[in-house]
């Protein structure tokens, strides 16, 4: 009690510190005045009495201080005095303030902005109640599209009966229906999902509420819950939308809620309805069929359970599943099931880019802080004099030290502050990066926390650096005078650690540049990819026309025969060589696998059944794409709905079914128990051609093996137009679509793109990281050639002395140059050999980032040498001029 | 002339405020004379020593100060004793005669070793 009372006493003192000296000025005056009126009577004459009571009181000054020490909080008061006279002292020398805060704030602004995308991204908690209990369900399978193929009803069903570990399993089916208007059609990606799935997902309502058990199962009304992106992007924010019907293809549903914000997986979601909506979702196919997988499953951890326990119960669930369902599970193709934490599988795709980025810019920092600790301790060099007088007139080692760490803060949270600046610009490029990998990119903020790591950085740089200097230590005092306070040129630990952060910062650069150069590499190797297609100017338009149910309804002929017209009237267009109408645009993957085997041939033991992406062609379609015809012919006019069945597939089919053998005239077929559940048949069908591959999964997937149907002999389940045009085909956009308007109101028109744009997806992406990377390395570069140059630079000013003495005993200037660029030399080379080994090593961590490189790849590795070789001399030169241009005569003169 | 004695840590405030019990309302000069004398001046007591320790009781609310004309009139600062400060007064009185009690017994001759 007595004691916080004298505490809060004495943080008053700091603020009523004007009015109590005054106080106790006038105290201590009426003190010495008393004293002084004593010894007069006693007899003294007035100057000698007033001498005796001074001298008996000890002195006034100290008196003061001593009450002062007592009255305030001396060690805050000094601290801000501390932090006035390091500002004032960074005031008289500009140039090292500026070089400092520069370097400072560039490391810390992009560490800051790219820490604050890694905890949007990864780290942040999800805004789901318990969001850490919360799992995703993957099956996978080999082959291709085989990394996540979705769970059936019934397979969702083992797992609710099977795994206690996970108390709520929900279940949730992308899914997409077009809002059709009288001019234009809109697609809506919704998720069709189970009444528990909100409980599970722990999510609640902005507005109105969520779906419920309730809402479950056929013959109940079709509702639907507005992500917040949407309902803003839509409706504004209007609160009046709820109880409103929307009419969703040929359905309508009543809007009942809004979502609070929320990241979804494994795409973008505009609205959840109940299962309702779509008739296949509730019929026995899709709730009975084992293989009938498109719903994606997520589950919460059951109090008290851990992961581990969910994977081995989902393991055993599997493993009994497996052998007594042995049709539905192809054992070659190795069908598996993990349980990732949701926030994990959110983070899945920009983790590594991130770490790599956020590596990046640690190092950046790293050399930044080297630089930085290098010239203080150049600058406490130089201050030696000054901390010597400072101690001798008894600034003690700790109020030395305190005064080095007030500068040192000074200087790093000018950085910070700067860096923040850096870092908001930062923020907006990297989210739009950030979007491309992870759904949660709206996320990422520079809130508290993130303001937060950036003040504790820029305290933990402050304290590091004032740490390196060193500080003249107590009975030592006598040493440092005696030396005449004269520049003691650091003593050999220094020089010793000012090199070692010298190799540091060349090692740290070359293993950026080696990114960089290695990232930049893959980008120009993407772009030169070849993407299988015979030229570049082709306009590609998806056009939905009629939803799947009407098209089954007796909507196909229709449809097709508008296709064609849309054909024919865009052929008619000037400049255009040939259209072609498909179900899958060109250097775009289909959504439709299937299992396809072929006539007369048995697999080996334990192969995985082969898959291919089924799609459909017009007899133009591949001429019009510029996929090249290797064998046989193409589709013709008479290839009809009445004809003989036939089908056209790619290089990559046709080695896999009928390796070293002529593929035309082979028969193949669909197969698979998934067959039932689609409107494909499995008939014998003939090869009658093999087109060349193309890059449909992105310039760095392999091509994936495919078969065409021709389009007159399938439903036309999806459709699209390809343009081939003889010049500029983005020109084509507008009258093609006024075309497919015209001949479609209600049509969906869906990325329109020429193939440059498509091929520019893949590589752009990729093209920011390696521009981020790069900037970084040769920001690095920078900071290390001003390091090596200010370091040497030192080294040769606290010379001059020792060079004036080898000069004058007839060292010529080329010799004295020689020995310090040899004295750079060696910290280049080490440098260079750490770096190298470090580069090896960040390779072989990014190399999921690579494409056509090989993580150690040489010209990569010879070419960043060089250029840190060449970097690396010119800046020992310019300090080896300097000392080269020392004239013997005045320095020893001056010594 | 007696070898000067310096305050021993913690005994000043209690000399503080037994002064002030006994002369009550006192200047800081007036505590300084007065344990000057009573240590027949033993003790050396300079400023750097004595207002420290009665800021840090005034802080503590042992004793009040406020400015006042001191008997030949002269403007000077007067500290009081506080309710608190008599009661702490009584308890460090008490301890300390307990503790000289116990050093005395402790330094009788009789318990020398050697």
């Amino acid at each position: 009690m007595t004691q916080i009372r004298a505490l809060l006493a004495r943080i008053a003192g700091i603020f009523t510190r004007q009015q109590v000296e005054a106080d106790l000025a006038e105290e201590l005056q009426s003190h010495l005045e008393m004293a002084t009126a004593e010894n007069i009577r006693r007899g003294m004459n007035p100057d000698e009495a007033r001498r005796q009571a001074m001298l008996e009181s000890g002195g006034l000054m100290v008196a003061a201080e001593a009450v002062r020490e007592q009255r305030g909080l001396p060690w805050i008061e000094s601290i801000a005095a501390d932090i006035k006279y390091a500002i004032r002292a960074l005031r008289h020398s500009p140039a090292f303030t500026t070089v400092v805060v520069l370097t400072l704030s560039l490391g810390i602004g992009a560490n800051t902005a790219i820490f604050s995308v890694v905890r949007g991204v990864l780290l942040k908690p999800l805004p789901h109640r318990d969001g850490d209990r919360l799992m995703y369900l993957r099956q996978s399978a080999d082959g291709p599209g085989g990394e996540n193929i979705g769970f059936s009803v019934p397979e969702i069903l083992d797992f609710r009966n099977g795994a206690p570990a996970l108390a709520g399993i929900a279940e949730f089916s992308p899914w997409t229906v077009a809002i059709r208007g009288d001019a234009d059609a809109v697609r809506l990606d919704v998720g069709l999902v189970t009444g528990n799935y909100f409980e599970v997902m722990g999510l609640t309502p902005v507005l109105g509420r969520l779906t419920r058990p309730s809402d479950d199962g056929p013959g109940v009304p079709a509702v639907m819950v507005l992500t917040h992106d949407y309902w803003i992007k839509r409706f504004g924010g209007d609160s009046s939308v709820i109880g409103r019907q929307v009419r969703l293809d040929e359905k309508s549903a009543t809007v009942i809620g809004v979502l609070q914000p929320a990241p979804f997986f494994p795409g973008h979601v505009d609205a959840l309805l109940n299962m309702v909506i779509s008739e296949h979702h509730t019929s026995a196919l899709m709730v009975q069929g084992r293989t009938h997988r498109m719903t994606e499953m997520v589950a919460r951890l059951r109090p008290g359970a851990t992961v581990a326990q969910a994977r081995a119960e989902v393991a055993a669930v599997s493993a009994r599943v497996h052998s007594e369902f042995k049709d539905a599970y192809d054992p070659g193709s190795h069908y598996r099931v993990t349980v990732i934490p949701f926030r994990e599988v959110l983070g899945e795709r920009a983790r590594l880019t991130l770490w790599l980025l956020m590596g990046a810019a640690a190092f950046v920092l790293l050399i930044s802080a080297a630089n930085v600790a290098n010239l203080t301790l150049m600058r406490g060099v130089r201050r030696e004099h000054e901390l010597v007088v400072r101690a001798a007139i008894g600034a003690g080692a700790a109020r030395l030290r305190r005064l080095l760490l007030a500068e040192n803060l000074v200087l790093t949270l000018a950085g910070a502050a700067v860096g923040v600046v850096i870092a908001i610009g930062g923020v907006t490029l990297l989210t739009s990066l950030a979007a491309r990998y992870s759904p949660r990119a709206g996320e990422i903020r520079l809130d508290g926390m993130v303001l937060g790591f950036t003040l504790a950085l820029s305290v933990i740089l402050a304290l590091v650096l004032s740490f390196l200097a060193s500080v003249p230590k107590e009975g030592t005092f006598a040493s440092w005078i005696s030396a005449g306070g004269r520049r003691m040129s650091g003593s050999l630990r220094k020089q010793k650690l000012q090199r070692g952060l010298v190799v540091a910062q060349i090692a740290v650069s070359v293993v950026l540049l080696a990114g960089a150069g290695l990232l930049t590499r893959t980008m120009i190797r993407l772009s030169s990819v070849d993407t299988g297609l015979k030229t570049e100017e082709v306009l590609s338009m998806e056009v939905g026309i009629l939803s799947p149910t009407q098209l089954l309804a007796g909507g196909d002929a229709d449809a097709k025969e508008r296709y064609d017209r849309m054909r024919r009237e865009a052929r008619a267009l000037p400049g255009v060589i040939e259209v072609g109408v498909g179900s899958t645009m060109p250097l775009r993957n289909s959504q439709v696998q299937l299992e396809i085997k072929a006539e007369g041939k048995s697999l080996a033991v334990g192969e995985a059944m082969p898959r291919a992406e089924f799609r459909t062609a017009d007899p133009d379609y591949f001429r019009a794409a510029g996929i090249p015809l290797l064998k046989g012919r193409e589709f013709s006019a008479t290839d009809r709905d009445s004809a003989g069945r036939v089908v056209i597939i790619n290089q990559v089919l046709a080695a896999k079914l009928f390796p070293g053998e002529d593929a035309v005239g082979q028969r193949l077929a669909w197969t698979g128990d998934v067959l039932r559940f689609t409107p494909f048949s499995g008939d014998w069908r003939t090869v009658i051609g093999v087109v060349g591959n193309t890059q449909d999964g992105g310039l760095d997937a392999a091509p994936q093996p495919v078969a065409f149907m021709p389009f007159a002999q399938e439903l036309a389940i999806g459709g699209g137009l390809v343009i081939r045009v003889d010049s500029n085909a983005s020109a084509l956009v507008t009258p093609a679509t006024r075309i497919v308007r015209a001949v479609a109101p209600t049509a969906l028109i869906e990325n329109v793109m020429t193939v440059a744009q498509i091929k520019d997806q893949s590589v752009s992406p990729r093209r920011l990281n390696a521009a981020l990377v790069s900037s970084f390395g040769i920001l690095a570069v920078i900071i290390a050639a001003v390091g090596i140059a200010g370091v040497l630079g030192f080294s040769v000013t606290s010379r001059t002395t020792e060079i004036g003495i080898r000069m004058s005993l007839g060292a010529d200037s080329r010799q004295v140059q020689q020995m310090i660029l040899k004295e750079g030399g060696v910290l280049v080379v080490i440098g260079l050999m750490l770096g190298v080994a470090g580069a090896f090593f960040a390779g072989h961590l990014m190399r999921g980032l690579l494409f056509g490189v090989a993580p150690h790849d040489p010209l990569t590795l010879i070419g960043v040498a060089l250029m840190i070789t060449v970097v690396g001399i010119g800046a020992c030169w310019i300090p080896a001029l300097r000392a080269a241009r020392i004239d013997p005569a005045i320095t020893m003169r001056s010594a | 002339m007696a070898e000067k004695l310096d305050v021993k840590q913690g005994t000043l405030a209690l000399m503080i405020l037994k002064t002030l019990q006994v002369l009550g309302p006192l200047h800081g000069y007036g505590v300084a004379r007065r344990i000057e004398e009573i240590s027949s001046n033993r003790l050396s007591l300079n400023y750097g020593t004595l207002y420290p320790a009665l800021v840090k009781l005034e802080q503590e609310g042992f004793v009040t100060a406020a400015w006042r004309q001191s008997e030949n009139n002269r403007r000077a600062k007067y500290y009081a004793l506080t309710a608190a400060g008599r009661k702490r007064l009584a308890r460090e009185a008490r301890d300390w005669h307990r503790t000289a009690d116990l050093i005395a017994a402790f330094l009788a001759p009789g318990l020398e070793v050697k």
